[in-house]
């Protein structure tokens, strides 16, 4: 028996070639998406990694606080003074760094926050007139602003 | 084509988020933070800062920094909300030509909608630098009580920052999304929202592929803030009756108090008590002052209990309004940061009897279903490739009637898993596959899909042959199974073609059952493995002996005997205990034949674990 040998007509021919062409590209797709996928989870790690780091890093700021609040009462105890150097030192390793304000500074709100006025006479209005709680910076990023009041 | 970008411009804080081929995202700020204060300021020197910048420099600048504007925007000026929030607003509003409302920002008077297109075009400029390429579109999100002029206005603010806006999206329609519920029919959910400053309650009815508001309320000053305020207030009375001293004007003890009663908060959802300990908080003629108290849940919920308690008020009477019973509500959709109060989820669970749902990030919510009807309308995730998952895992069965998995069920196919068994007695020939399918411990209790034989395994010890069994299901379900002995290359396969043909009904009910018998078959399979150990382990202590011969003593090898025979006596009795005890006696008795045949050379081969056997 002879096999009829049918010709396949345009129609079913572009059919069919659209079909793999859409078929191919999404292999393509999914190909790229998971190569996509594997570089955006590496990068998701890294960030994970800064995050924790940062959540640790940021509660111990108000142990630091404390401590500056402590010596500015206890001016004499030098034990607590070591303990802090100690502290800082420490958190100076993994990229902690104290936002350095002097008063005269102009007000920047990428790294201070204002929580207050007060009168001072040599300084511009708006200037930095003196510092409440200081500020840190984790790898460039502000993990707490340096709180200051302005001059009036 | 660019993306459209999902909005959430809320009260006091936005949120964006888009879709991704995955599934919703989630956008950072440049700041590096995924919520966005809602505010605008301009400093003396007339430069402009928005979000948490402006945040930073409020306090010393409150006639330019202008926040919630969403209570304004859209707004006559002559509304009694407007009238009432203009006597709290540290900026200064006035009535516009057209009877609208303008705040004053520097020098200038602009409308609300210019206020928050600054915000908008902020999230606009980070996400177009997050993601590396521009966002010309948007949906944004508005409470579901919002008129048509709100919904102007803020789709105007849009059109200012530079955003095509596809859709103004109702607030808790965009949960509802969030949650996949647009894909129920006919059901009636209710959304509670508690922000930071607002509280919106909505009633929604989801019929064909529409969501309908039927009911709105709440209450627009009360939120999580109220919750801070009054543990604070505590805080401070507290520590006046102790220390008599009122630390409510030291702006630093304030600050940190303020800052204290957040994390206290926060860690209150969590744990039953908390420690509120601020070293050097003031001082007096004796010397610093510390602060230090606990907090417990319980005193926590006595506080806030007068919110929840409205709150439970006004969405008992917006169900009303929608005239709707509680027991008609379908679905509880939670969104806002305070809904992580288990005393609120507690409250809200209890007035509708039914679990809430709360998987997505409540204060992201809002803005992931926003995503999601930007992916809806963008229609970019044109997924040729749906990949289907199997509904119930594959496996088969091994030594003792245990159902062994090899594709655990949710697996996305196509795909494939090869894993190696052996035989379980000596001089086997033929291993006899059966392929199950379901969730159950135990082959006989799930479902047989085909058996088959693989023969010709040349004779040899139980556990030596290898045996390479391979799961392969296609995209359409059907799944091939083959065994190959690898030492002869002889393989054996079968062909499934119903793996997948399940009705849904079934497949829940197959899962129900196994979730019924958890324990049970946890149990009985934990017994057969039991019992296999101890099988094989009599196997490789009369091996053992065997090989031993004459090198051991015969009282070491009697005694080696009769805990073989103790063994042997209570394998089959279902006793657990009496099993692991009788395995460990022949165990340590074994060891003696190593001690004695290695006596000062390498210790002997720990007892072998004995692999799958077929």
């Amino acid at each position: 028996m002879e096999e009829q040998q049918k010709q396949p007509n345009t129609t079913e021919l572009d059919e069919l070639k659209k079909q793999c062409e859409e078929y191919l590209n999404g292999w393509r797709r999914a190909k790229a998406d998971l190569i996509n996928y594997q570089k955006d989870e590496a990068k998701r790690f890294e960030e994970m990694m800064n995050y924790s780091r940062e959540v640790v890093i940021g509660d111990l700021v108000p142990v630091l606080d404390s401590m500056e609040l402590a010596l500015r009462v206890e001016t004499n105890n030098d034990g607590l003074q070591r303990i802090k150097i100690q502290l800082e030192d420490m958190l100076k390793k993994y990229g902690l760094e104290k936002i350095k304000v002097s008063p005269g500074d102009p007000f920047d709100a990428s790294i201070h926050e204002s929580v207050g006025e007060m009168e001072v006479k040599e300084l511009e209005s708006g200037k930095i007139a003196a510092e409440i709680s200081s500020g840190y910076k984790l790898k460039n990023k502000v993990i707490r602003p340096a709180r200051v009041k302005l001059s009036k | 084509m660019s993306k459209i970008l999902g909005i959430d411009l809320g009260t006091t804080n936005s949120a964006m988020a888009i879709m991704e081929a995955s599934g919703p995202r989630v956008l950072e700020n440049a700041e590096g933070n995924r919520t966005t204060p809602s505010i605008a300021a301009v400093n003396k020197s007339g430069e402009r800062s928005v979000g948490l910048l402006a945040k930073r420099q409020a306090v010393t600048n409150p006639k330019n920094t202008i926040f919630s504007v969403k209570r304004l925007i859209g707004r006559k000026f002559s509304d009694a909300e407007v009238q009432n929030d203009k006597k709290w607003l540290s900026y200064d509003i006035r009535e516009a030509a057209n009877g609208g409302v303008e705040v004053k920002l520097g020098d200038k008077w602009l409308k609300p909608e210019e206020i928050s297109a600054m915000v908008l075009a902020k999230l606009k400029a980070d996400a177009e630098a997050l993601l590396g390429e521009k966002i010309e579109e948007a949906v944004i999100t508005v409470p579901a009580y919002f008129d048509d002029s709100q919904r102007q206005a803020t789709k105007n603010a849009g059109e200012i920052a530079g955003l095509k806006v596809k859709r103004i999206l109702n607030e808790p329609t965009a949960a509802a999304l969030a949650y996949g519920l647009n894909k129920k029919k006919n059901e009636q959910i209710v959304v509670y929202d508690f922000g930071g400053g607002t509280f919106d309650v909505s009633v929604l009815e989801v019929g064909d592929d529409t969501v309908e508001v039927k009911a709105t309320g709440g209450d627009t000053h009360l939120g999580g803030d109220d919750f801070d305020k009054k543990i604070i207030e505590y805080l401070v009375s507290e520590y006046k009756k102790s220390e008599g001293i009122d630390i409510s004007k030291d702006s630093l003890a304030v600050q940190r108090l303020k800052e204290a009663a957040e994390k206290a908060k926060h860690e209150l959802s969590a744990a039953l008590e908390t420690e509120i300990n601020l070293p050097y908080i003031s001082s007096n003629e004796s010397g610093p002052k510390h602060f230090l108290m606990k907090m417990t849940r319980a005193k926590l919920e006595e506080l806030v209990q007068p919110f929840i308690d409205h709150s439970v008020e006004l969405t008992l009477q917006t169900i009303k309004e929608a005239k709707f019973d509680v027991k008609d509500v379908d679905e509880v959709v939670l969104v806002g940061g305070q809904t992580r109060m288990p005393a609120m989820q507690e409250a809200v669970k209890k007035m509708f009897g039914k679990e809430p749902h709360k998987g997505v990030n409540p204060d992201e919510v809002v803005a992931v279903g926003a995503a999601v009807q930007a992916g809806i309308m963008q229609g970019d995730v044109k997924d040729i490739l749906l990949l289907d998952v199997i509904p119930l895992s594959l496996g088969l069965e091994t030594l003792g009637g245990i159902f062994t998995k090899l594709i655990e069920k949710n697996t996305t196919i196509p795909t494939a898993k090869t894993q190696v068994f052996s035989t379980a007695a000596d001089n086997q020939t033929s291993v006899e596959i059966h392929v199950l399918q379901g969730e159950r411990e135990m082959s006989a209790d799930n479902k047989t899909l085909a058996k088959f034989i693989l023969d010709g395994i040349p004779p040899s010890p139980r556990g030596m042959p290898q045996v390479e069994v391979t799961f392969d299901i296609d995209v359409n379900g059907i799944l091939n199974v083959s065994a190959k002995d690898k030492a002869t290359s002889k393989s054996q396969s079968v062909r499934i073609e119903a793996s997948t043909g399940l009705s849904k009904e079934e497949i829940e009910r197959l899962k129900n059952e196994a979730a019924a018998h958890q324990d049970e078959d946890k149990k009985k399979r934990g017994l057969v493995e039991l019992k296999n150990t101890a099988e094989s382990t009599v196997y490789l202590a009369e091996k053992s002996l065997r090989e031993a011969g004459d090198k051991v003593p015969a009282d070491i090898k009697d005694a080696v005997n009769k805990k073989i025979e103790a063994l042997k006596s209570v394998k089959d009795s279902g006793d657990a205990e009496a099993i692991k005890k009788a395995l460990q006696d022949l165990s340590q008795e074994l060891q003696k034949i190593g001690e004695h045949l290695y006596k000062g050379q390498a210790k002997p081969e720990e007892g072998q674990k004995p692999e799958d056997k077929v």
